[in-house]
């Protein structure tokens, strides 16, 4: 099925004066001919409907009468709906919420019940387009083999090795032990060790298939600051020169595969809009309801009406166990309840904007990385609206722009390997520099990040994207990096206990706005 | 003190005098490293504090003062002796703050713990920026054993010692300032401080500190600013000086100031501020309950013990689910919280019982499956955190409704056993001694006693009963009256229905008791046989039973009253019926007078109608106290313990013998060995000491002479230059050309066949005496002296081993006991009077073997297994001395009543000093019984909660889990100590791999799994890539060689190389229990190296410890390591210590002199011990007084008046005597020898047994239960094995090499050979299936369901192929 039916049923219901639930459309699409189903449905309803329900879209499709079933949503409060804040990409957060004004006349006033479409997005439907690559959802074949891990390590290193091979002259590491002292030598080499020496130099152990390699950076060369910047089991390039005995490599360069300067990212053709978001946290106590209605409120303005795109990076529910004692502070105890619930604030959205999701690790979904998206119990909570679930870590390609979504679990380890002026909680777009420097949303094994080992190494960068979107630290934080834009997108939690106790201060309640035509931000608060 | 109690210690002393000249003489004659004995014996604490320093004079000096002033004050006036030159001999300023120091640390640490030379590295004088000079104190890690308030006054004393010797104040440069808050702020994050200062009082204290705090790197996080400074050695945070300053100085600020005040030379007037202005107060309080308190720490609410008030009900404690909390498989509940059926407090102490315990009635223990057995450990509601069970059948014992309807009280052990199969429900637990000392110990407020004939003969007495006369009338028996007596003296006199006819009222309601009473009225009275007799008699007798007919709620009712009936289909029978239907206001023609509308509104609302004792006050014609207000809930924790502690793999002698021994370090193997074909067999390089004879100059390593038999001494040598270097006198040989420290040790090549088959000769053995001999790898001594091979030799003969110091121990868990019977210790009266016990408790001469006698404070009682042992010792021991030494046999024992008199050693673990005891006695109960003043203090030895590893349970399955789960689990019917330590001895179901003496993995049974109170510190072990954290002292085991020697963990250091545990290759997984067999040495573990060790704040209030079968070792977060020793008390035998005890033997390392019997006390002082046995009450009777306030709920300071304690007695000629107690024991021993939870096989046994026995009881929900076992154990077994899944390590299955991470080779890159993973997919999901199966059949909450669903889904998402999936019928359901 053409991915724009949703969107241009909405239009098509719009021009024929209805709103209609998302939930609706969804059928509608999902039926064998959406526009005899649409015609159908129109047909049937009463005539002083405005909105289009579901309920309708059943009777009619089942061509049977139904009685007018209660429809389950959420009140909207228009009244409520906050002007976006802070407009400008440069301020930072934390200034108070505007004070509310009318949203636009062109908001319908009938918004009882779930959310509706009439939609504001006048936008020919054909013209949206969404690939997606390197979505392991159904793909995963590991089992759990040491082979398994063998290979996605290995391919972690063909993938990475290749971005740096035109850089430097590798050789490889057995035949570096076979060359005499004192000559000139290069390896592309995961890092497998990092020590620092006695005397304070450091001493980086190089892993390519063949073996490793010893490399010592010297504590006074000025590279010797980018060893701070290195992770375990990331691919680096050195060139440098054989000790007298040939044991050992002193590095006089270092190389990380990185984004090219010279990147330059593809844009889309048209003024339209996507907003990302992530960490939606629905089932908890501190789940920011209110910001999220204000939040879907806003996409009905007009002032949204070229949002056409919704990109969520993970953790749309609080989930179960996630920590101890987690029931204690749940709002929705039951897993599929929460995402029920989550379904139900899906649906405020207005139905013609084109949902991308991701899974966290508040998702129940296995943890390992890479996660594939839900199962069918879960997808069947959701078959609601249209939301596609993709992998996590996925790349989405929105009329051209292509965003790399990952949730941001390794984020927590960057920040925690890193010093803080490279990576830090309180700027966390700069943590995403290092993975787009490392061409890896989550290098480091053995620590914080789980793997699951697949066939391939689904983590690895290996196209340079044009976004990087992740979540998972609830703060707010977006940059370029080699024009690359980096946003980590906040929340919709506010602060919780445990982030009380480790000084958290989350940024909750902001949707980053991305223009993809020009790739501008601007931060909308709903707080 | 009394005469008999001179006589008494002089007798110990003398004995031990004699036994000290034979070892004195053996020692001068033998080849031992000193000519002397080396555990000086201390009469009290200042002995041991000299002994312990080794600085002659303090001990003196301490007793001059120690009648003046207080041990602070004490410490202070030292300083000045040290500095005037008075004690001590240091020539040098820094010897002289260096000796003050150490000696205020040992004096407020009451010269038990090694930190005063552990925790003092050094004192310094360093040179300030302006060249004036000032005083760096050293600390290390070990410091912490002292305490904050010790600490504090270190630096105190040492600042006094600066002032005195007119040395400047140390000013410290900004950015040391700016490093100590940095430091304190690393090291709390890393290891957690019990007191975290703010930045700003960090770096107040550092710029005003008078002295500079310094010590040595603990930890391998380094500081990212201020780095490299000049004066400070390291970029890693230093855990000593972190601890001295924030939980010293900023934590015990008010404390210090107290002192400076007295001070005119020193003056810190800025503690003012810190105390003022900048110490925040919540970490502080934090800090100090954790540290006191050794539950879980947590989230429930414990605080609110207090009760409503009187007009809404009762006066009743809050129920506390704390002690659930961790709740682990295979270890039951007993009872939930203040549930109805539980365990019914009883006040009162029982002769074996002090504090931590709880008096359990025998029956009890059979009926809970005997999951308790004397010495288990159980988690408690209140008024303490645990307690060790032991068996009391003075007191009530379980109510059990059996198959047959019948519901009785069973009192006695043997009944218990003759209808265990029968037992339908267990309606009570029966009742629960507690001494009134456990709450004023625990400072827990009084709650309500039970209704027992202790309090209603007081009552009776007050009201004008004869109870003189009637205890005289041998018709009469007060405490079980016939229900004739029992009415009328409640209606004659103005007492309370006697208690044996007093029901639990208060547990039925209102309504209940309606439909009782209407029940009563339709009943009719029945002939003896039960048959119902056809018309009521005429006579207004109570012969026969009452017939009730059988509706509901009658027979429920009766049950909570715990009224003893039986139930027939129709019908309910209840024999001895008066006194209940009269309380019910019947009279005898089952007339009544009144209905429940006539009730008071009070009456009927009392406590919403759920406790209808104020109804039946209104209805009975008589007064009825509450029968059993409180109920103390409770689960098991561990099991009790008694074993040999051997060194693994056993050792027979410290003699090195690198790998030439194999695996399993024998020496006749190790004769024969040789590297290659043209070697010299048995010739072996071995790192030994380099010496020289004091007498003729002879070079050697051993510790005496071989020409001469002189005494040699250590030569040091600059590894650099190849000079002699003289050690300074803190023993540091620093070469003065190349400032490295010199060693005084070298490598050798020994002839071991020679060294073997001389010493055979020496001793006159022959091969064929013993199995094997097993030396060690390496020595671990700094000076690296072997112990003469003949004592190994000797000890191999009689299948003993020695432990790190040359010793041979058996550990036990103590229980107390006050009072003994001579029939109980298996020994005769003829013996105990042969040993001075005279006469029994009431004065009368000892006559018959069950009078009871007042134990005396330093006789023990010995497990069977104990007196074994001490009997194999003795004949080692006269072995020695007559084959060895050539003097006569010292023991000459025949068989154990032998024992009966001879002198031992006690120590607890983590002390440095023993404690003389004297065999009183032997007991089968699997523990050690002793007067609760001979248990001194003890820390414990352990693995943090948090350490996972594989074990096979019970089902043979196999685990992965943190250890808390695999021990909690199984803390079915734990013992508790003394010392609140559970211990649960497991019947060998659970297997764990080990690796065996020759270094080979192996997999062995757990015998028994511990709990133990944290110490304060522990020490994090980083190996690879993984961390370990145990308490100091735990043994470790590391390569030594190609085999594997013990260290404790403090004395490991960075480079060190550990046993590594792959998982799942190097043992076999299956479920075979024998070793795996090993084609040949090489086949031994892979190693791993040691990245850090360090000392970190113990974050818990428990660690958890195994005891392993055999090898005494287990893997642990894939480190083989060795349990924890230290972990019971010990007992040696006291020649066998006096003659192989020494110091030089001892590891080289921190913490290797701990646990070491440094100094041995002689007599205990009960002044010097520790507060909490003060605290045990030595009453006979409690006062009706003390009764009234517990239903006040008052603290226990409030009757303190009427109460008496032990401490009263301290410092008169009665400290020694009078310890009284309320209850008596028929025998220490009473109900089983040993908890089902040893005797019971697998986990899954255990698991069942407990959860079969939580449908059993009436006080536990099963369901909670099913549900903490799921939640506390499954889960985070399962979360945790995922996870470790998805971040674990490789090894290679070929050479044991580790990867992080898998290699890009695919193969090994050492040897090629196979790698493998170390977490397997049937590691992780093992448990997936047995929980969803306990949640389905427990009916748990949808939420953990619904959690282990999600888990299944994400273990099966990891584990399976989406283009292949594995289907199974689940699939298609």
């Amino acid at each position: 099925m053409p991915l724009e039916t949703p969107a241009r049923l909405v239009s098509e219901l719009a021009s024929r004066g209805y709103n209609a639930e998302r939930e609706a459309v969804t059928l509608l699409a999902d039926a064998s001919d959406p526009n005899v189903a649409l015609d159908r449905a129109l047909e049937t309803i009463p005539e002083d409907t405005l909105v289009l329900s579901a309920d309708h879209v059943r009777t009619a499709l089942e061509s049977e009468h139904d009685a007018d079933g209660g429809r389950s949503g959420n009140e909207t409060r228009p009244a409520d709906t906050t002007n976006p804040a802070d407009t400008d990409p440069s301020v930072s957060t934390g200034t108070g919420p505007t004070s509310s004004t009318d949203s636009g006349g062109s908001t319908p006033v009938e918004t009882e019940g779930s959310s509706t479409a009439r939609s504001v997005r006048s936008s020919d439907p054909d013209q949206r387009s969404i690939e997606v690559h390197n979505d392991m959802t159904g793909q995963s074949t590991g089992t759990g083999e040491y082979s398994d891990f063998v290979s996605v390590f290995r391919d972690r290193y063909e993938k990475l090795s290749k971005q740096l091979r035109g850089r430097v002259n590798h050789r490889p590491t057995n035949a570096l032990e076979r060359m005499s002292g004192g000559e000139e030598a290069a390896i592309v080499g995961m890092v497998s060790d990092i020590r620092s020496t006695a005397s304070g130099h450091w001493l980086i152990e190089l892993e390519d298939t063949n073996g490793t390699f010893p490399c010592l950076v010297m504590k006074d060369r000025a590279i010797a600051d980018l060893v701070q910047e290195l992770l375990y089991d990331e691919v680096i390039a050195v060139d440098g020169t054989l000790a007298d005995d040939g044991g050992i490599l002193f590095v006089d360069s270092l190389h990380f595969p990185d984004i090219p300067r010279t990147h330059d990212p593809s844009t889309a053709d048209r003024p339209v809009q996507a907003a990302l978001i992530s960490d939606v946290h629905v089932g908890s106590q501190e789940f920011m309801a209110d910001a999220w209605h204000r939040f879907a409120d806003w996409l009905h303005t007009e002032e949204a009406a070229n949002v056409e795109y919704l990109l969520l990076a993970g953790d749309m529910v609080e989930g179960v166990g996630v920590y101890p004692d987690q029931d204690d502070e749940l709002d929705v105890v039951d897993i599929y309840e929460q995402y029920e619930r989550f379904s139900e604030y899906l649906k405020e959205i207005p139905g013609d904007i084109e949902i991308r999701m991701i899974p966290g690790n508040h998702d129940a979904v296995r943890l390992a990385e890479p996660q594939p998206a839900f199962d069918e119990e879960l997808r069947d909570i959701m078959t609601a609206h249209d939301a596609q679930v993709h992998s996590n870590p996925a790349l989405v390609t929105i009329e051209g722009v292509t965003v790399l979504m990952y949730h941001g679990v390794s984020l927590d380890e960057v920040i925690a390997e890193l010093p803080d002026e490279k990576a830090s909680y309180d700027e966390p777009h700069k943590a995403m520099y290092q993975l787009l420097k490392k061409r890896h949303v989550a290098p480091q094994y053995g620590g914080h990040t789980r793997l699951a080992p697949e066939d391939r190494d689904y983590l690895v960068m290996e196209e340079v994207p044009d976004v990087f979107h992740t979540g998972h630290v609830h703060k707010l934080g977006w940059g370029k990096y080699h024009n690359v834009l980096a946003i980590n997108s906040g929340c919709w939690q506010a602060q919780t206990d445990f982030q009380k106790s480790v000084n958290i201060d989350p940024d909750a309640g902001f949707a980053p706005i991305l223009d993809l035509d020009t790739l501008d931000m601007t931060v909308r608060k709903f707080v | 003190m009394r005469e008999v109690d001179e006589r008494y210690f002089d007798r110990l002393e003398s004995q031990l005098d004699d036994a000290f000249e034979v070892a004195q003489a053996a020692k001068r004659r033998g080849g031992d490293p000193v000519p002397e004995v080396e555990i000086p014996t201390a009469r009290d604490m200042a002995d041991r504090v000299e002994n312990i320093l080794g600085i002659d004079g303090v001990a003196e000096r301490v007793r001059e003062l120690e009648g003046e002033m207080s041990r602070e004050e004490a410490a202070l006036e030292l300083v000045s002796d040290f500095v005037e030159g008075e004690v001590g001999d240091y020539d040098s300023k820094a010897g002289k703050v260096e000796g003050a120091v150490r000696t205020a640390v040992a004096l407020l640490t009451e010269g038990v713990v090694a930190a005063p030379i552990e925790g003092i590295d050094r004192v310094e004088i360093l040179e300030n920026d302006d060249g004036t000079e000032f005083v760096n104190v050293y600390y290390a890690g070990p410091i912490r054993s002292a305490g904050g308030t010790a600490q504090a006054l270190s630096v105190l004393v040492a600042d006094y010692a600066r002032a005195l010797l007119g040395i400047e104040e140390y000013e410290a440069r900004d950015e040391e300032i700016n490093r100590y808050a940095e430091e304190i702020e690393l090291y709390d994050k890393e290891t957690g401080l019990q007191y975290s200062p703010k930045e700003k009082e960090s770096k107040f204290i550092a710029e005003h500190m008078p002295i500079m705090l310094d010590g040595e790197a603990t930890g391998d996080e380094e500081v990212s600013g201020f780095r490299d400074l000049e004066r400070v050695d390291t970029n890693s945070a230093r855990g000593g000086m972190c601890l001295v300053a924030a939980e010293g100085i900023a934590l015990k600020a008010p404390k210090i100031q107290r002192y400076t005040r007295n001070l005119e030379e020193v003056d810190w007037p800025w503690l003012q501020d810190l105390i003022d202005g900048t110490i925040g107060k919540d970490g502080d309080e934090d800090g100090e309950e954790d540290a006191a308190d050794e539950g879980d720490d947590g989230d429930e609410d414990e605080g609110d013990e207090t009760s409503t008030s009187e007009d809404d009900g009762p006066p009743r404690a809050d129920p506390s689910t704390k002690f659930l909390r961790d709740l682990i498989a295979g270890r039951p509940v007993f009872s939930h919280p203040s549930e109805p059926g539980g365990f019914r407090l009883r006040y009162g102490r029982a002769r074996n019982h002090g504090n931590a315990t709880a008096g359990v009635h025998p029956a009890t223990m059979h009926l809970v499956d005997d999951f308790l057995a004397t010495g288990t450990q159980i988690k408690t509601e209140r008024p303490g955190k645990a307690a060790g069970v032991v068996p009391v059948d003075t007191i009530e014992g379980p109510t059990v409704k059996l198959a047959n309807g019948d519901v009785r009280r069973v009192d006695d052990p043997a009944e218990a056993i003759e209808v265990r199969n029968g037992v339908e429900k267990v309606l009570d637990l029966g009742e629960y001694l507690v001494n009134y000392g456990e709450f004023v110990e625990n400072n827990h407020p009084l709650v309500p006693a039970s209704y027992t004939v202790e309090w209603w003969r007081q009552e009776f007495d007050d009201a004008g009963g004869d109870v003189q006369a009637l205890q005289d009338d041998v018709h009469v028996d007060l405490a079980d009256p016939t229900a004739e007596e029992a009415l009328r003296w409640a209606t004659d006199y103005d007492a309370p229905l006697h208690p044996k006819y007093t029901y639990c009222w208060h547990d039925v309601t209102v309504d209940a008791v309606g439909a009782l009473a209407a029940a009563v009225e339709d009943a009719e009275r029945a002939e003896t046989d039960g048959a119902v007799a056809p018309t009521p008699s005429p006579d207004r007798g109570t012969d026969g039973d009452l017939v009730l007919p059988n509706r509901e709620p009658v027979a429920q009712t009766l049950e909570h009253l715990l009224v003893e009936h039986t139930q027939r289909e129709d019908t309910i029978v209840v024999p001895d019926w008066e006194p209940l239907v009269r309380t019910l206001g019947f009279d005898a023609a089952l007339e009544r007078e009144w209905s429940l509308g006539d009730l008071s509104e009070h009456a009927r609302t009392y406590a919403d109608g759920d406790n209808a004792i104020e109804a039946i006050n209104e209805i009975a014609p008589f007064r009825l106290r509450e029968r059993a207000p409180t109920r103390i809930g409770n689960r098991m924790g561990r099991p009790e313990k008694s074993e040999e502690r051997e060194l693994s793999p056993a050792v027979h002698t410290l003699f090195p013998i690198d790998e030439a021994g194999g695996a399993q370090r024998s020496v006749a193997d190790a004769t024969k060995h040789a590297e290659k074909m043209n070697d010299q067999q048995g010739l072996v390089e071995v790192e030994v000491g380099r010496r020289r004879c004091r007498d003729c100059g002879t070079e050697t390593f051993r510790g005496r002479c071989p020409d001469c038999n002189g005494v040699t001494d250590a030569v040091y040598v600059c590894p650099d230059c190849d000079s002699e270097v003289e050690p300074d006198e803190s023993g540091r040989a620093e070469c003065a050309h190349c400032e490295t420290m010199a060693y005084p040790t070298q490598y050798e090549a020994i002839d071991l066949g020679e060294e073997f088959r001389d010493a055979l000769g020496a001793v006159g053995e022959r091969e064929t005496a013993f199995d094997i001999v097993k030396g060690v790898e390496g020595l671990t001594s700094k000076e690296k002296i072997p112990e003469p091979m003949e004592k190994g030799i000797l000890r191999a003969k009689h299948d003993v081993s020695a432990f790190k110091d040359g010793t041979v121990r058996y550990d036990m868990t103590d229980l107390p006991v006050t009072a003994v019977r001579a029939s109980e210790l298996d020994v005769s009266v003829d013996q105990l009077r042969g040993l001075g016990y005279e006469a029994d408790i009431h004065g009368d001469p000892l006559r018959h073997e069950d009078q009871l006698v007042e134990l005396r404070v330093q006789d023990v009682v010995l497990s069977d297994g104990a007196a074994e042992h001490m009997l194999q010792t003795a004949a080692f021991v006269d072995d020695l001395l007559e084959q060895y030494y050539g003097l006569d046999r010292f023991y000459e024992l025949d068989d154990r009543e032998d024992l009966v008199g001879e002198l031992v050693f006690g120590m607890a673990p983590h002390t440095s000093a023993a404690t003389v005891g004297r065999v009183v006695g032997f007991t089968s109960a699997a523990v050690g019984y002793a007067h609760p003043y001979f248990h001194a203090a003890k820390r414990r030895n352990c693995f943090h909660p948090e350490s996972r590893l594989w074990y096979e349970d019970e089902a043979g399955d196999w685990q992965y889990g943190p250890i808390a789960d695999l021990v909690e689990e199984r803390l079915d019917d734990p013992r508790e100590d003394d010392f609140g330590t559970l211990v649960e001895e497991l019947d060998g179901e659970v297997t764990v791999p080990s690796v065996d003496a020759d270094g080979r993995p192996c997999r062995k049974p757990v015998e028994a799994v511990s709990k133990h109170h944290a110490p304060d510190h522990m020490v994090r072990i980083e190996v690879g890539d993984r961390s370990l954290r145990v308490t100091p002292d735990h043994t470790m085991l590391r390569r030594s060689g190609d085999g594997l020697e013990e260290a404790p963990a403090s004395e490991l250091s960075a480079g060190d190389e550990l046993p590594a545990y792959d998982g799942g290759e190097t043992t076999v997984m299956t479920a075979s229990d024998a070793p795996q067999p090993s084609a040949g040495a090489d086949d031994g573990v892979p190693f791993d190296e040691v990245v850090s060790v360090e000392y970190v704040d113990s974050d818990t209030n428990h660690v958890y410890c195994l005891t392993v079968a055999d090898t005494h070792r287990v893997a642990i977060e894939g480190t083989y390591s060795g349990q924890c020793d230290g972990d019971e008390d010990c007992v040696m035998l006291l020649m066998d210590g006096l003659l192989n005890f020494s110091k030089t033997f001892l590891p080289n390392q921190r913490g290797g002199r701990m646990d070491a019997p440094l100094v041995m006390s002689s007599r205990i002082d009960p002044s010097e011990i520790d507060d909490e046995a003060h605290n045990m009450d030595i009453m006979r009777e409690y006062p009706r007084e003390f009764y009234e306030a517990t239903r006040e709920m008052a603290d226990p300071e409030d009757v303190e008046d009427v109460m008496t304690i032990a401490e009263e007695t301290l410092g008169t000629d009665h400290e020694y005597t009078g310890f009284d107690h309320t209850h008596d024991t028929t025998d220490i021993a009473l109900g089983p020898d040993l908890s089902a939870y040893k005797t019971l096989g697998s986990m899954t046994d255990k698991m069942d047994a407990q959860l079969d026995l939580s449908r059993t009881l009436r006080a536990v929900d099963e369901t909670d239960v099913a549900e903490r076992i799921i939640e506390y154990h499954f889960l985070p077994d399962l979360i945790g094995n995922l996870r470790a899944f998805s971040r674990q390590e490789v090894r290679c299955l070929d050479c044991g090499e580790k990867y992080r991470r898998m290699p890009l080779t695919g193969d090994c890159r050492e040897c090629g050979g196979r790698v493998n993973l170390t977490v397997h997919e049937g590691s992780v999901n093992k448990y997936i299936d047995t929980a969803t199966m306990v949640a389905e059949e427990f009916d748990c909450r949808e939420y953990t369901k619904q959690r282990l669903e999600i888990l299944d889904k994400s273990i099966k998402r990891v584990f399976e192929n989406d283009k292949n999936k594995q289907s199974g019928i689940a699939d298609f359901m």
